[in-house]
């Protein structure tokens, strides 16, 4: 074998031994939700009778559905506001200079450090006085709170990369500053935003504690949540297949999501390399 | 100027900041005819039966409106307490673990049970499901449903039930030492099972943990209850996952074929009869395996009780609503659908029950003979300590437990350091 | 961007007007552009911040509201006099100095291979990114059953003979596993901005000089990295040592596999001590607070918004 067809083995090994690593839990899970209650414990991993029972199941009563439509409302709407008020944020962070830069970023790393479990009842005892409990705003608000140190960080260490220069020089060349800004700015910020918008989604879709602890109703529960509220066939049955039901059924529109945008993704992160 | 837009843009953006926290339009509970019950999603349906029954009988007084608590205890104690300890007015009545009267009582979160009311639920209810509910004298909740675990056994291989624990372990023992499946399924995983069954080893023995007035009373029964724990978890009968093994695994355990005996609720029944056939013709069942040869087991009860909160804005119809949802009819229901054991009596005999119950008889006798677990208001970190002094089961030392036992129940009853 | 006039003033006369009030334009900016942001954050988080560190110096039990006293430092001595909290706090280094180690090793393999690899970058890129988009409490809830035997394939197909999820040592190792699987991913996202720093050229002239691939990777690849792995350490540090969620649904604490965050919401939400609660939440912001300082001065990491050059 050539030097290069030996390379291209070892790299095809890797590959395969990674992608593996990554996925087979995931297989697992699909082979999981497609068991019924009596083959659960038959050891096999893929189902000798493949049944979508546990699927039919979830899909039954509004409990799972709600609360996909309410995690993907509210982790959209937190990236939004969060990614621009980021934005907002980590230009001024980056580009100007104001007494109180430092005191902002300590008081920022000062939130996103601090344990969520001992905020958890002081923000459920103010909800529950100005009505925000059990609502999406009241979900959001935390969830913007929490995940702004990170993309302001974030956003403020790549608009450090930018050469705004650049906005000028078109300027001078006869651009409006829309112009400029929207052709010269924005595709080299585009990077930057994509991935904080990544990070704060992310955050936001994971979020365990606070939705547990800040909702009650389908009005504002979100999917980690709703787990806890699954029931076997009867009170004590573990509802294993539709928990693995509903793991498959959140996880889809991730890996749709990735299928689209991996290599925005990677190329954002190695935007950097333009310059080197 | 660029300024002066930026301005605007952070102007608008403030604007509507605030007007996402203007309070959502929440249908008012002021409507001073919902009464909301708060329980866990019953499978079969239960509660929500008995809320449409109680909401027609109401006759337009009251309407019943089902809140969704989580599936396990803990997670429903967590929810409830939360908003309890906020004052919150949105909850009328509340399914409650049978553990957690003292608790919610000395808090203040309940509301005691009216003189005419308690006379109402108390004739033919079961006296030790009323105990759980009762707090120095007062009743603090109303019984809904019971439950307590038989002995369940493979007929096939066992042909009369043992009457003893250490009778159980040798058979189980001398089974698994002929290559026939010999393992005794019991919870022992670290959490409150471990503790249901502790108490009812100690129960059975005659011994104690908690005396009447909540002081501290191990005696030498612990000893004996942990000895039994202990001999169980090292000996072959035991299940190798028994230290992480809960109700449900253990009914997936026997359902499998692997095991003899099995100590648990009566869930198992029907769900053998679905999903094992071949292991249910053989299933057979007993009451609980005594500790000592003459006495009688005394296995702890579980159930749902109804406590109304002391914030709720309507406790009359609260009350009212609560005596109707625990009736003969949909506690009868819920026996058939939900395979919740009933708290009247007489609902043990009824004919309508019996088929899907062919061990009435059974759960019964069990249920007269029930113990309780400890009675204090720090019921979960006395909980908490003896789940961790006992876990895993088989590395009980038997002879430390009493005098261990006792020092952590004296901090968790005075709620003193750490929780385990 | 200083102009011209400002740097040939001298000190005794005054500043011109236009840089001043250029300055102070700058200012109002700034302020206009972190005000929204600010005032989430305050609003949020000021009170129950400062309500924690109030009630971690109060005796404050939920179940007793009558018994509330402030006890200054007495909730402090107790958990530090506790051996559930030093076993918390060893649990929690273990997991995390593991775990980062080994995200370490695995996220930069799969930087590389996203990077440079040959053939299958596409495929990797999308693998992998998979595991870093599944709810965490999802993915734990799939490693719980994966390793409870007669239920999952992992006991079976390692043959193992107990069950791992009953002992210690082997709790801790699958919870390892299920972080390290879980953020493997973001590690390697983080990496990968720093490996694109690395110039072709560079990588050229040292192979041409005759380094193989090892000393190519130790000597140009990893100096040029070494900003972007410290930073994606401190994160990772900083977000490993409050791990929750996977401890929370793989074994709930049980067999002291307990974590400090876990250990803290057993006092808060299950036993309903605020106060110790609350200490132990304080406890866990400082001793963050100070492995992050500890980065920051002793390795160098670069710390947010301390950055030199404009």
């Amino acid at each position: 074998m050539s030097a290069s067809g030996q390379k291209r083995a070892l790299w095809g090994l890797t590959d395969v031994v990674v992608i593996s690593l990554a996925l087979v839990p995931v297989l697992w899970i699909v082979s999981l939700s497609l068991k019924t209650p009596a083959t659960l414990t038959d050891g096999t991993f893929w189902p000798r009778h493949p049944s979508f029972v546990n699927y039919s199941g979830i899909f039954r009563t509004t409990l799972f559905t709600r609360s996909f439509f309410n995690s993907i409302g509210i982790a959209v709407i937190t990236t939004a506001v969060s990614v621009i008020l980021a934005a907002m944020a980590a230009y001024a962070v980056a580009r100007l200079d104001f007494p109180g830069k430092r005191l902002l970023v300590g008081a920022s790393l000062v939130v996103a450090i601090f344990p969520l479990i001992s905020l958890v009842s002081p923000i459920f005892n103010l909800w529950l006085k100005l009505h925000l409990y059990d609502t999406w705003p009241g979900l959001i608000l935390p969830y913007l709170t929490f995940s702004l140190p990170l993309a302001i960080y974030t956003l403020s260490a790549f608009f450090r990369e930018i050469p705004w220069e650049l906005e000028q020089a078109a300027q001078m060349d006869g651009a409006t500053p829309l112009q400029a800004f929207t052709k010269v700015i924005a595709p080299l910020a585009a990077p930057g935003v994509f991935t904080t918008a990544i990070l704060v989604f992310i955050f936001a879709w994971n979020e365990f504690l606070f939705a547990i602890s800040l909702t009650s109703t389908d009005a504002a529960r979100t999917v980690p949540a709703a787990l806890a509220f699954f029931t076997g066939s009867s009170q004590f049955e573990q509802p294993t297949g539709s928990i693995a039901a509903a793991a498959v059924v959140v996880t889809i529109p991730i890996v749709l999501l990735v299928l689209m945008f991996q290599r925005r993704i990677v190329a954002g992160l190695t935007a950097g390399a333009v310059k080197g | 100027m660029p300024e002066q837009r930026l301005r605007k843009a952070v102007g608008r953006l403030a604007m509507s900041l605030l007007l996402l926290a203007i309070p959502a339009c929440t249908a008012s509970q002021a409507a001073s005819n919902v009464v909301t019950f708060y329980i866990f999603n019953e499978p079969g349906g239960a509660f929500v039966h008995a809320a449409g029954v109680c909401t027609q009988a109401a006759q337009g007084r009251y309407s019943i409106r089902l809140a969704l608590l989580p599936s396990n205890a803990d997670g429903q104690r967590q929810q409830l307490v939360r908003r309890l300890a906020a004052h919150d007015p949105s909850i009328d009545i509340m399914g409650m673990d049978v553990v957690w009267a003292p608790e919610f009582a000395e808090a203040g979160w309940v509301k005691p049970v009216p003189d005419d009311i308690k006379a109402q639920v108390s004739t033919g209810t079961l006296a030790a499901a009323l105990q759980t509910a009762t707090w120095k004298q007062t009743l603090y909740a109303i019984p809904f449903n019971s439950n307590t675990q038989l002995l369940w056994y493979r007929k096939d291989l066992v042909p009369t039930p043992p009457t003893t624990w250490d009778q159980m372990i040798s058979e189980a023992v001398a089974l698994h030492q002929q290559g026939k499946p010999g393992r005794i399924e019991v919870q022992g995983a670290q959490y409150e099972g471990l503790v249901v069954w502790f108490n009812s080893l100690v129960a059975s023995a005659g011994g104690r943990i908690l005396d009447d007035n909540g002081n501290v009373a191990v005696d030498d029964m612990s000893r004996q209850a942990a000895d039994i724990m202990h001999r169980l978890a090292t000996s072959p009968a035991a299940d190798p996952s028994l230290s992480n093994e809960m109700e449900d695994q253990n009914r997936l355990a026997f359902e499998a074929g692997n095991a003899a005996f099995e100590l648990n609720y009566p869930f198992v029944y029907p769900s053998a009869q679905k999903n094992a056939p071949a292991i249910a013709k053989n299933m057979a069942w007993a009451p609980w395996p005594a500790v000592t040869a003459t006495g009688t087991s005394h296995v702890t009860i579980g159930g749902i009780n109804l406590g109304i909160s002391a914030f709720s804005r309507h406790p009359d119809q609260a009350f009212e609503a609560a005596t109707c949802l625990r009736n003969t009819g949909n506690q009868r229901y819920a026996a058939i659908k939900g395979g919740l054991p009933p708290t009247i009596e007489a609902l043990y005999a009824d004919p309508a029950l019996r088929p899907s119950y062919p061990f009435a008889d059974t759960i019964l006798e069990t249920l007269r003979n029930a113990s309780i677990r400890p009675s204090t208001p720090a019921y979960t970190n006395v909980s908490l300590e003896i789940q961790s002094a006992l876990s895993p089961p088989s590395h009980i030392d038997p002879p430390k437990v009493p005098t261990v036992l006792s020092k952590r129940l004296q901090d968790a009853i005075e709620s003193r350091g750490l929780v385990p | 961007m200083a102009s011209a006039t400002e740097t040939l003033r001298p000190a005794s006369t005054p500043a011109p007007r236009h840089a001043t009030r250029r300055a102070k334009a700058e200012r109002r900016l700034a302020y206009w552009l972190c005000a929204p942001a600010v005032v989430v954050m305050l609003a949020v988080t000021a009170y129950p911040i400062l309500y924690a560190v109030w009630l971690s110096l109060r005796r404050a039990d939920l179940r007793f509201p009558a018994q509330s006293a402030f006890v200054g430092l007495a909730n402090y001595a107790t958990v530090l006099r506790s051996g559930l909290w030093w076993q918390a706090v060893a649990n929690t280094l273990i997991i995390t100095i593991v775990s980062v180690a080994l995200e370490l090793v695995f996220g930069m393999v799969i930087a590389l291979v996203m990077h440079r690899a040959l053939i299958g970058k596409t495929a990797v890129r999308t693998a992998v990114l998979i595991p870093y988009g599944i709810i965490t409490v999802v993915a734990a809830f799939s490693w719980r059953f994966a390793w409870t035997p007669n239920l999952g394939y992992l006991p079976s197909w390692l043959h193992l003979t107990g069950d791992p999820l009953t002992s210690h040592a082997s709790s801790l190792a699958i919870i390892i596993l299920a972080e390290v699987w879980k953020t493997t991913p973001f590690m390697s996202l983080l990496l990968l901005a720093g490996l694109a720093l690395v110039s072709n050229d560079l990588l050229e002239a040292a192979r041409i000089d005759g380094a193989g691939a090892w000393q190519r990777f130790t000597n140009v690849i990893l100096p040029v990295m070494k900003p972007a792995i410290l930073v994606a350490i401190l994160f990772r540090v900083m977000d490993a040592f409050r791990i929750f969620d996977n401890i929370f649904v793989l074994t709930q604490g049980s067999n002291s596999t307990q974590s400090v965050s876990i250990l803290g919401y057993d006092q808060l939400f299950v036993g309903l001590n605020l106060g110790i609660g609350s200490a132990i939440s304080v406890l866990i912001f400082l001793i963050i607070a100070v492995i992050g300082f500890g980065f920051i001065k002793g390795f160098g990491a670069a710390a947010p918004g301390m950055d030199t050059r404009r």
